[in-house]
């Protein structure tokens, strides 16, 4: 090993991107650019205005008065009555109505006589089923009401007692952007770095650079090397900035008619920024070496491409950036378990939001799995680099 | 160094390479000495480029062996004295021609410095240093990648096809500069199939179907075949190596 040579060709790396200012930008601005994108969209999502129709038993529609007034504070603006369920099917179907409540008429008597033996009462709801999204948004929203309403209408005053939220991490007002941000830190590492170096090592074997380079003394563990130094820089610069532009937020004041705004995302990390520094580093040096190694197998820059379905968009509908990976189906989990992208994620939201520090078992785990993955590339790699090819 | 100074600088024994069925080398024995120019001379696809690939280790020979200044190939001892000018550029695109100059001369150790300097000047290229290759020219790029295997001064040099898309007059001084190494003691092996350059080798060696079919100085390879014109010489000695009417196109190409 000569780390003159490695030290040239990681040199050679960063001449390369400094003479491409496109590419640069794809590793830096387009990241930031997608991150505050899903920011601006989590952050600032529009509240969905719920609109109830009920089928109300009571005479005057006393339900439906009952549930507008709790339902203020849940997000329900309007509630209409319907004289039966096909009436509120109707409106559902010409989208006049979000959600149906349709309350038996049986309910009044069921609940106040309370005889045993009887079955309780069932209401239903019923939603459009087009979108479960705002579907369930809607859903949440009645039964969230429902206890006030039924409690002010139901004989007997009983009183419902007040449910409050709170969590172990965290705070129970999280958005959905602090659990989304330290996973995205990570899969772009991954997905930039592993696209970019697998065409670059893709070209050098096209371009008759990389004969080149073999008729020359350098060792194929140097080229990985330089390799891994050199796209393994501009990967940890990548996360450097991503995840600063996560975690810190600065506020620049309005100056003449430009508004007062935000550079940032202020996302609080409860742990060291450096382990999740150093989770995501991990990643990004396996995905160097996964890019020299699958370019082996390509013979073009678009073959490079085809790779992204096969390899990087199953570890991110594995990886539990949207599922936990305890809820995916028993096989899968076995998938889910070999991929280091998983192992990421885990370990960047268990230092981001748990906290966890290096005692902590879970992130132990991790960074050796993703260290042992980054070791067992480099291997592949260097395999695949040889000065006799045929 | 190790290196007995009397072994030759290019070796070949019972060398052979095929890929499937197809017989890319076959057989080849050579003993190249120092300080002296060859030229391997054959139509497209008759082995001269395998056949390098098979000399400098870059390819796995199925049969025999090749060693370049007494070292047994492949040797990284021996790949740092020697130089490679492949067929393609094999430059990167993307870094000037001082920073692909700079980069090749680092993987061999060497700063790139004088040596690098003069190569420069000889392929007219000092005053693009700050060029990126993608905006040279089919030509100059061709130049550069010249510089780029001269500039460790290699004791052994493999030049494929070093004068494609190189123009007459840089030509010449190209040559002029073989020359030049060759009498300081550098052994050059030149591919080629461009038969006007061939004068200008000191001994040459027709590759046909990937076997040497004929050897020897021009003079000695024109008497021969019994013609003047070198062509003609490679044309009947090609038809005498090969079966009656086995090939359609045996000739070799004047220009691509």
């Amino acid at each position: 090993m000569s780390p003159r040579r490695i030290g040239a060709i990681a040199r050679r790396i960063a001449q390369q991107f400094r003479h491409d200012p496109r590419t640069l930008a794809l590793l830096f601005v387009v990241p930031l650019f997608i991150i505050a994108l899903l920011a601006w969209i989590l952050g600032a999502q529009q509240a969905m205005e719920v609109r109830v129709v009920v089928v109300d038993p009571t005479p005057g529609g006393r339900i439906a008065a009952a549930l507008a007034t709790a339902g203020t504070e849940h997000g329900i603006t309007s509630v209409t009555t319907a004289a039966s369920a096909e009436e509120a099917e109707a409106l559902l179907r010409d989208d006049s109505a979000d959600v149906a409540l349709i309350v038996p008429a049986d309910l009044i008597g069921g609940a106040s006589g309370g005889a045993s033996g009887t079955a309780p009462p069932t209401l239903t709801v019923m939603t459009p089923g087009v979108n479960p999204g705002s579907d369930g948004t809607a859903v949440a929203a009645v039964q969230r009401s429902l206890g006030a309403a039924l409690a002010a209408v139901l004989p007997g005053s009983v009183t419902f007692p007040t449910v409050v939220h709170v969590t172990v991490y965290g705070s129970p007002d999280a958005t959905t952007l602090d659990t989304f941000a330290p996973v995205f830190i990570g899969f772009f590492a991954y997905f930039f770095v592993f696209l970019l170096t697998g065409v670059s090592f893709l070209r050098e074997r096209l371009g008759g650079t990389l004969e080149r380079l073999l008729a020359t003394p350098v060792t194929r563990g140097e080229i990985v090397s330089g390799y891994s130094l050199g796209f393994g820089a501009f990967a940890s610069l990548q996360v450097a900035v991503l995840l600063a532009f996560v975690i810190l937020q600065v506020q620049i004041p309005s100056i003449g008619p430009l508004p007062a705004f935000a550079i940032g995302l202020g996302v609080p990390s409860a742990g060291s920024p450096l382990l999740a520094y150093a989770v995501a580093l991990l990643l990004a040096l396996g995905a160097v070496n996964l890019g020299i190694f699958l370019s082996t197998f390509a013979r073009t820059e678009l073959q490079v491409i085809q790779f992204i379905p096969l390899v990087i968009v199953p570890q991110g509908l594995l990886g539990g950036i949207f599922w936990p990976v305890e809820q995916l189906p028993p096989f899968l989990q076995v998938v889910a378990r070999l991929m280091p992208v998983t192992y990421a994620i885990e370990g960047l939201r268990a230092v981001m939001i748990v906290g966890a520090d290096l005692t902590s078992r879970v992130l132990q785990v991790d960074l050796a799995f993703l260290a042992g993955v980054a070791i067992l590339l480099v291997a592949l790699a260097t395999r695949t680099i040889r000065r006799q090819v045929v | 160094m190790a290196v007995a100074a009397t072994s030759p600088a290019i070796q070949a024994s019972g060398l052979t390479k095929t890929f499937g069925k197809v017989v890319a080398v076959d057989g080849v024995d050579l003993a190249l000495e120092r300080g002296r120019i060859y030229g391997a001379l054959g139509p497209n696809g008759s082995g001269k480029t395998t056949l390098i690939r098979l000399l400098t280790g870059l390819a796995r020979p199925t049969a025999g062996y090749a060693s370049i200044l007494g070292l047994r190939m492949p040797s990284r001892e021996a790949l740092a004295r020697i130089g490679y000018m492949t067929q393609s550029d094999g430059v990167y695109p993307e870094l000037t021609v001082g920073e692909n100059l700079r980069f090749f001369a680092s993987m061999y150790g060497s700063a790139g410095g004088d040596a690098g300097r003069e190569m420069l000047d000889l392929v007219e290229l000092s005053d693009r240093l700050a060029t990126p290759a993608y905006e040279l020219s089919g030509g100059l790029r061709r130049r550069l990648s010249l510089a780029c295997a001269l500039a460790h001064r290699p004791s052994v040099v493999f030049l494929d096809e070093p004068t494609v898309g190189v123009d007459p007059a840089l030509r010449v001084q190209f040559w002029a500069y073989f020359r030049r190494l060759a009498s300081d003691g550098t052994t050059l092996l030149v591919s080629s199939h461009v038969l006007d350059e061939a004068d200008r080798c000191d001994d040459l060696v027709f590759m046909r179907a990937g076997r040497i079919i004929a050897r020897g100085s021009g003079a000695e390879l024109r008497s021969q075949a019994g013609t003047d014109d070198l062509e003609d010489a490679f044309l009947r000695l090609a038809g005498a190596a090969a079966e009656p009417g086995a090939e359609r196109e045996p000739g070799a190409e004047r220009e691509r």
